[in-house]
């Protein structure tokens, strides 16, 4: 009987305590909430970032939205191109009927329904609200699914140790990654281009227009509703952030 | 029929020391290589940013393939009621434990972040093929344990055949899950097929049999009790047709892919390029003519006809057949790789800052050939040390 | 019974030996300013889980101008060495390391992310490469401290918040 009377206040106790518990996270999830709310918006799905590349500017010699991402993520050359990461890659392209010849950045194209995002097992290849595709190096186990995945070839793996990296861009060996599309200065919303764009407009060629594809009043939406803009491999039905005109 | 008694297998002999001592050489070389490799980094190997996944993707997926198709001879056994693969029974699903061991054991070591498993079993996206695999190979290991326990256990006979036939199912999922790793990729023109799953299939019953029948008559030498005739000639028949029907998927997705005119870049590699040398030599002549023309052979000769000959072209049929095996996945992982993917049809690509233009060039680096046998070798080990410690071979009486 | 004898030395040499080590404790740098964005002793005991919370809201949420940056640890923690090297945070003896090789817990963070301040962006005041002494410098936060008195009264809220974390995952 004596035992009894003691396992039921022993329970008794657990349940109290059980209780407790619930409250105190229950408050705990609400400050948590009021912390961040305190300070800025972040990704929302309210936009949808993205760029529209006009091949028609782009020239074929020109690199500078490479060196301009590069510096930008403190991308250095390893001596060794086919292990280093490509982030944006140049392609010059012939159309085999008229010969005409066109050039054009390729990089991450931030899709919609994105294969990286599917195949990646632990979730670290993500899509953010605002349509960046990106990889959470802190659960990145670098198994390069994704980069099997990826019909542009966007992604690489990182081959090599890595130093002097930029703050804004966290970088090391093991992991997988690709263009942010400058996330860090979406976030920081002072209104900049990306690296690439803005390159490409200091070498007077603004090839590259970055904005809001969900704003029907952004300058990249009224460019997009004027001009033939294509996705590459629209056959995926992948709805690409990064569209092409002039090709 | 009177019932089975079990033995462990307890060899000796210098020949036998020599071979563990050489396997556990390999296994040791195969985990200092995938420490050098982590520690390095993959540079070392010859792995790039076009060929992201080597050859220890294709030891690990050749190894996993053939662990479920170990499970051959007890599915026979307790499925199908063939009662000649009864006393091997034990021995088959010990086998497919140990090489899916060892497969894996490649395939996480060639991680970027090996360190990071933990991550790997803690997070899942479960619209990844790969995530769908952790619970797979998890499920698989514990199913043929618990297969295993049933075998061993008298009290548990009536139940041999729900687990085996769970068991079978299970490795039917594992084998399709391993062929959609790659089937599922939209992005790469030799891959996205969905036929590549019943392939898988049938290729790991082809490497499963093959693994199983080498050990089964590297058992029978060591106990000195030679495999019945009949098993052999089973073995030779099963084969066949796997074999065949290995021969008659390959052949489909060939074509199919011939037909594409989109999938014809990534075709000639295959068929007259730089992967051309290992898929006619490798696979068809290896993989597909040589052992269906020794087994042919086996069959076609009188049951009495000379049992070493019988035995020995079972050997060689099997052994061609793992080369084969591993061959096919070879031409299928890299290939898929070193072809450029075609980004703008009806274009050509003049230049390009990181290879568009051409294929790319993918040489092993001797650490990953190390890696690769080291999962081998530590699946072998496994496989032995589990055969020592349990009554899993079958005694001699049976005949 | 020698045996017992014999563990017994052994543990007791083992436990003088830890003292002994114990009384030293790690020499850990000081940091730019007054004070860290919260009590030290807060700080102490939580920052690894106020850094994975703040790192989750980063990189999923790209909430970028909260208090708990691992780019602000940084900022205000690293050293410049007498010749105008600024030290990386994980170097030996060095603000990160020291306190982490004293608790035998390895960092992960630094195989990726920069453990120096960036050269471009140095906003923290002063010009830190001339080799001024950074210990009890009275450069001001490059942020503002939060609202802390509630977190740091409450470690209890803490402990919830990386129990979240957790069980988001």
């Amino acid at each position: 009987m004596q035992s009894t009377s003691n396992s039921v206040s022993a329970r008794r106790r657990f349940l109290q305590k059980l209780g407790l518990l619930g409250a105190a996270s229950a408050l705990s999830s609400y400050t948590l909430i009021e912390v961040s709310a305190s300070t800025a918006q972040g990704a929302s799905a309210v936009n949808r970032w993205g760029l529209l590349i006009d091949t028609a500017k782009c020239s074929a010699g020109c690199d500078a939205c490479v060196t301009g991402c590069n510096e930008e993520h403190g991308i250095d050359a390893t001596g060794r191109d086919d292990t280093r990461a490509q982030w944006i890659r140049k392609i010059d392209l012939q159309d085999n009927l008229t010969g005409r010849e066109s050039s054009l950045p390729m990089m991450c194209q931030h899709c919609a329904s994105a294969p990286c995002v599917d195949v990646c097992p632990t979730g670290a290849s993500f899509k953010r609200d605002d349509g960046v595709v990106l990889v959470n190096k802190h659960t990145c186990i670098g198994c390069r699914y994704c980069v099997m995945a990826c019909p542009y070839k966007a992604r690489s793996f990182i081959h090599e140790t890595i130093s002097n990296q930029k703050s804004i861009a966290p970088r090391g060996k093991g992991t997988v990654e690709s263009c942010t599309l400058c996330v860090h200065r979406i976030d920081a919303n002072t209104g900049q281009q990306p690296a690439c764009a803005e390159a490409c407009s200091k070498d007077a060629h603004d090839a590259i227009l970055f904005g809001d594809l969900n704003n029907p009043d952004s300058e990249i939406s009224r460019s997009l509703k004027q001009h033939k803009a294509i996705e590459v491999r629209s056959d995926l039905g992948l709805n690409t952030g990064v569209r092409y005109t002039g090709l | 029929m009177t019932a089975l008694s079990h033995q462990c297998l307890k060899p000796r002999g210098a020949l036998y020391g020599l071979w563990i001592a050489a396997l556990v050489i390999a296994a040791v070389a195969g985990l200092y290589c995938a420490y050098t490799m982590e520690h390095a980094g993959h540079h070392i190997t010859g792995m790039t940013n076009r060929v992201v996944w080597g050859l220890p993707h294709v030891f690990a997926v050749s190894l996993i393939v053939a662990a479920s198709g170990a499970l051959n001879a007890a599915s026979m056994a307790s499925v199908f009621n063939v009662s000649i693969y009864k006393p091997y029974s034990r021995c088959s699903v010990a086998l497919a434990i140990s090489l899916l061991i060892g497969g894996v054991m490649v395939l996480v070591l060639d991680l970027g972040r090996p360190d990071r498993l933990i991550v790997a079993v803690t997070h899942f996206n479960f619209r990844s093929v790969f995530s769908w695999n952790v619970f797979l190979y998890t499920g698989f290991l514990l199913l043929c344990i618990v297969y295993l326990w049933f075998l061993c256990e008298r009290r548990y006979q009536h139940q041999i055949k729900r687990i085996g036939l769970a068991a079978l199912v299970w490795r039917i999922m594992l084998t399709t899950g391993t062929g959609c790793i790659f089937g599922f990729l939209v992005g790469r023109n030799s891959l996205d097929s969905a036929l590549l799953a019943p392939m898988f299939i049938v290729l790991s019953l082809v490497t499963g049999t093959a693994a199983l029948a080498l050990c089964l008559l590297a058992i029978a030498r060591s106990q000195q009790n030679p495999l019945p005739v009949a098993t052999v000639r089973s073995l030779s028949t099963l084969m066949i047709w796997f074999v065949a029907a290995l021969g008659y998927f390959a052949i489909v997705h060939h074509l199919t892919n011939l037909y594409v005119a989109e999938h014809a870049a990534s075709e000639r590699l295959v068929l007259g390029g730089s992967m051309a040398a290992l898929f006619w030599i490798g696979f068809v002549t290896v993989g597909l003519a040589g052992p269906l023309l020794l087994l042919m052979k086996n069959l076609i000769a009188d049951t009495d006809a000379d049992y070493k000959t019988q035995k020995r072209r079972l050997q060689f049929a099997s052994a061609a057949a793992l080369i084969g095996g591993a061959s096919l996945v070879y031409v299928i992982i890299i290939g898929s790789q070193v072809s450029a993917q075609r980004l703008f049809p009806g274009k050509t690509v003049l230049a390009s800052s990181f290879g568009d233009v051409g294929n790319a060039s993918y040489q092993p680096s001797l650490w990953e050939w190390g890696l690769g046998f080291g999962g081998v070798a530590v699946g072998l080990l496994i496989f032995q040390l589990l055969l020592r410690l349990f009554p899993f071979t079958a005694d001699r009486q049976h005949s | 019974m020698n045996n017992y004898f014999r563990c017994f030395c052994a543990v007791l040499l083992l436990v003088f030996a830890g003292s002994l080590a114990a009384v030293d404790g790690p020499v850990i740098p000081h940091g730019k300013g007054d004070q860290c964005v919260a009590d030290t002793d807060f700080m102490r005991r939580n920052h690894m889980d106020l850094i994975v919370h703040q790192r989750d809201e980063t990189v999923i949420k790209g909430l970028r101008d909260e208090p708990f940056s691992l780019v602000e640890c940084v900022a205000c923690h690293a050293q410049t060495a007498s010749d105008g090297v600024v030290l990386r945070v994980d170097a030996e003896g060095q603000f990160c390391q020291s306190c982490h090789a004293y608790a035998a817990v390895s960092i992960d963070c630094f195989s990726c992310h920069a453990a120096v301040p960036d050269s471009t962006d140095r906003t923290l005041g002063g010009n830190p490469a001339v080799g001024a002494p950074m210990a009890h410098s009275t450069v001001p936060l490059a942020s503002q401290p939060p609202d802390l008195k509630l977190l740091a009264q409450l470690q209890f809220y803490v402990n919830a918040l990386a129990e979240n974390d957790h069980a988001k995952h």
